[in-house]
């Protein structure tokens, strides 16, 4: 039964950094960011947000920078 | 001489003229090392998403610059001496628009295609 309903919502994937014409992804845009990190503060995997190879290291790239400068969190204040 | 960004947060209980002194300090350093300040925003006041040396908040400071590598290192060794200066980044400033360099190319594919496609319709003929 539940497969059932997961076959029948299953969408594909699409990068929505392709989608919006990004070109780079900046570290210091941490509010576009932070659809890309878990609650906990993980990257989120690109099987599950379905980010394209370019896109998602440069969202790697730009969560860890932004990291450093306290813009995104390492973790979140809860599982401290 | 590369173009950087570096960006600094000062502890936010400085006040505006403290800051302004040490943003000139900075810039005065890079001028010193002839290079170039391009650009200098202040973000001001920011939450932090974590405590850093126990302040909830700092005091955003970002600033382009040119500057020979050499002082790179310079510059991160006196912002850690710099009790002011809770965390700094400076990182390479991404080349601006490397797209236009591209495009051409990309759309000077089909008139080959074209091109090459009229060619051999001519050998035909």
């Amino acid at each position: 039964m539940a497969r059932e309903g997961e076959s029948r919502s299953f969408r594909r994937k699409f990068c929505k950094l392709c989608f919006d014409k990004v070109d780079r992804i900046d570290y210091k845009d941490d509010r576009r960011l932070t659809r890309f990190i878990t609650d906990r503060g993980k990257i989120v995997p690109r099987r599950i947000s379905g980010t394209c190879a370019r896109h998602q290291s440069q969202i790697t790239e730009a969560v860890k920078r932004a990291r450093i400068l306290a813009l995104l969190p390492f973790t979140s204040e809860q599982y401290r | 001489m590369k173009t950087y960004e570096t960006t600094i947060i000062f502890d936010p209980g400085l006040e505006e003229a403290r800051i302004n002194e040490e943003v000139d300090r900075v810039s005065q350093g890079i001028s010193q090392a002839a290079g170039e300040v391009i650009e200098v925003q202040r973000w001001g006041k920011r939450k932090l998403a974590y405590n850093i040396r126990k302040r909830r908040d700092g005091t955003y400071i970002h600033i382009k610059h040119k500057s020979p590598p050499e002082l790179i290192g310079e510059m991160d060794r006196r912002f850690r001496l710099n009790e002011s200066v809770l965390r700094h980044l400076t990182v390479l400033a991404v080349k601006e628009s490397p797209r236009p360099a591209e495009e051409p190319v990309r759309a000077g594919e089909p008139a080959v295609a074209e091109a090459a496609h009229v060619a051999s319709h001519e050998e035909k003929v």
